[in-house]
């Protein structure tokens, strides 16, 4: 049982606070639901999900107030049947150059290459949320056996299309970037392209899953 | 034309900045100085949020290759046209051929330009500005360097004409963040108790920042939501201010907010500098906004009945 609660981050934005330490699979899905329906109807600039939290940038700020009563309510009303999520197959070349991690993880984990490729690419993820970089998600969940912490020291660049594993998640780096996760595999799918329409492949809540090819290991 | 001759140390194109993306991992990025930005365009009747150039510390050179008004805002970096010192708030005229220089100085960080009409730029994802850390909007998504171009449409001379900027502080006015309880305490007194001063650290991220006293401690909190203005306490206990090109999630716990009409105040500060934290309420914060758009619609209006009494 979560004590949720609202209160006002800055003078025009109001965090709904979900208190706990995660979500199960029907509160994240309601706290996308959420999101989706408050991207229809508020008077927003931004809305942001967190981990186990939303917040509601707003542009009059004078309504700060009122979503603080709102949000409480809307999280009461909506429930998870009502966010219809989009399932997006990326396809990934495991190992090698693609993914230098690979070979050294399944050794630290007693695996094959083989096994670690069948549990990384078995569950459907879902978008938690995106930060860090555009186009950044955060997928969860990783199967329990690959869980890994990150790399001791951090890559100073990761090539773009990286896909990679850290504690109980999983992304794609969209861009080169510095990055402590483990590499697994490579994918060509464009996540952030800024000048198209939509500039972002996934969106918080979408499914994801991950389908390896034969250019690589499988 | 504008043509870079020489950056400085950081040149790059702001406006007020790309909203509406943060759930996609987008920051806000635009000109840490707003306020400044609305000044420049006012100055020359241009649209609140078109683009201009942001200088941070100085030694730039720029060439207008073309008659054009344009004005200065933010910092006062000891701006020459050709030899004539200018003033920042102030709007000119550079015949084709003029170099605007920056010198720099001990007391500010930041200056703007504008140019009338604005600079021929394409918008991304709804804003110009440049996201130096994505690397996109702008031109190329990167600061800008020497033989750099940007184009405008030339413009007839206006009588040069200012106003006094409203002055910048030291002095930052806070509303308490969401983690201060989980933390024992309060952001009165992590955050106002004691002076704070600027670690070389900073930039258009966030403003890092180490005093006296730190309030180290082991809370991590689940990421979510950060915001320019937002300040996290690291478990080292030196505050960061975040500003617009910070990211937009974080797990540092948030022990206070900026209010949005202080923020400018960030831009001009630089490594050494002493600051202090002052608690207010979200009624003063948005009368404090207020405060700010009467003063550009001030502006506008005394503009508007200098250059029709001129003509």
């Amino acid at each position: 049982m979560t004590q949720e609660q609202t209160y006002l981050l800055s003078e025009q934005a109001v965090v709904l606070d979900l208190n706990c330490a995660r979500l199960d699979n029907v509160q994240q899905n309601r706290l996308f639901a959420l999101h989706r329906h408050l991207q229809k109807q508020a008077e927003y600039i931004d809305i942001v999900v967190g981990k186990t939290s939303l917040t509601l940038v707003l542009k009059n700020p004078a309504q700060c107030t009122r979503w603080q009563d709102q949000l409480l309510q809307l999280w009461d009303e909506l429930s998870a049947e009502d966010f219809h999520p989009a399932t997006h197959s990326i396809p990934v070349i495991y190992g090698k150059e693609a993914g230098p991690d690979l070979a050294p993880l399944a050794a630290q984990l007693g695996l094959s290459q083989q096994d670690i490729i069948e549990l990384h690419s078995s569950p459907t993820y879902q978008v938690k949320f995106l930060g860090f970089l555009p186009g950044f998600a955060y997928l969860g969940c990783v199967p329990e056996q690959l869980q890994v912490a990150r790399l001791d020291s951090p890559r100073t660049v990761v090539p773009a299309g990286s896909v990679a594993i850290a504690e109980d998640l999983s992304a794609i780096y969209p861009s080169a970037s510095p990055g402590g996760w483990r590499l697994l595999g490579n994918t060509t799918t464009q996540l952030f392209t800024p000048h198209s329409q939509p500039p972002c492949l996934l969106q918080p809540g979408d499914n994801v899953k991950f389908v390896p090819q034969k250019e690589g290991l499988c | 034309m504008l043509e870079v001759i020489k950056p400085g140390v950081q040149l790059c194109i702001q406006d007020l900045g790309r909203h509406g993306h943060r759930h996609l991992g987008v920051s806000q990025s635009g000109a840490l100085d707003p306020l400044a930005v609305k000044i420049a365009n006012t100055l020359l009747n241009n649209a609140l949020d078109t683009a201009v150039l942001e200088i941070t510390v100085g030694l730039t050179q720029l060439r207008f290759t073309t008659a054009t008004n344009f004005a200065l805002a933010g910092g006062d970096l000891n701006a020459h046209l050709d030899d004539t010192p200018l003033t920042p708030g102030w709007r000119y005229f550079s015949e084709p051929g003029q170099i605007l220089t920056f010198a720099s100085s001990a007391d500010a960080l930041r200056a703007y330009v504008s140019v009338e009409g604005g600079f021929d730029l394409q918008s991304v994802m709804g804003s110009c500005a440049t996201d130096l850390q994505a690397g996109f909007g702008g031109i190329n998504g990167s600061a800008l360097a020497a033989g750099d171009l940007l184009h405008y449409a030339s413009s007839p001379e206006r009588s040069s004409v200012g106003a006094l900027q409203p002055g910048y502080h030291k002095q930052m006015r806070i509303l308490s963040g969401p983690h201060c309880t989980q933390l024992g305490s309060s952001a009165a007194h992590l955050l106002c108790a004691q002076p704070w001063q600027v670690l070389p650290e900073s930039n258009r991220m966030g403003v890092r920042l180490t005093g006296p006293d730190l309030f180290t401690h082991q809370l991590s909190i689940n990421s979510q939501a950060v915001l320019p203005g937002t300040i996290q306490l690291p478990p080292i206990g030196s505050p960061i201010v975040l500003l617009n090109d910070c990211q937009t999630t974080g797990g540092y716990p948030i022990v206070a907010q900026v209010i949005k009409a202080d923020l400018r105040h960030f831009a001009q500060l630089s490594a050494g500098d002493q600051i202090s934290f002052i608690q207010t309420t979200p009624a003063q914060a948005h009368q404090e906004t207020q405060q700010q758009n009467y003063h550009i619609n001030q502006l506008r209006i005394a503009l508007a009945h200098h250059d029709r009494s001129i003509s």
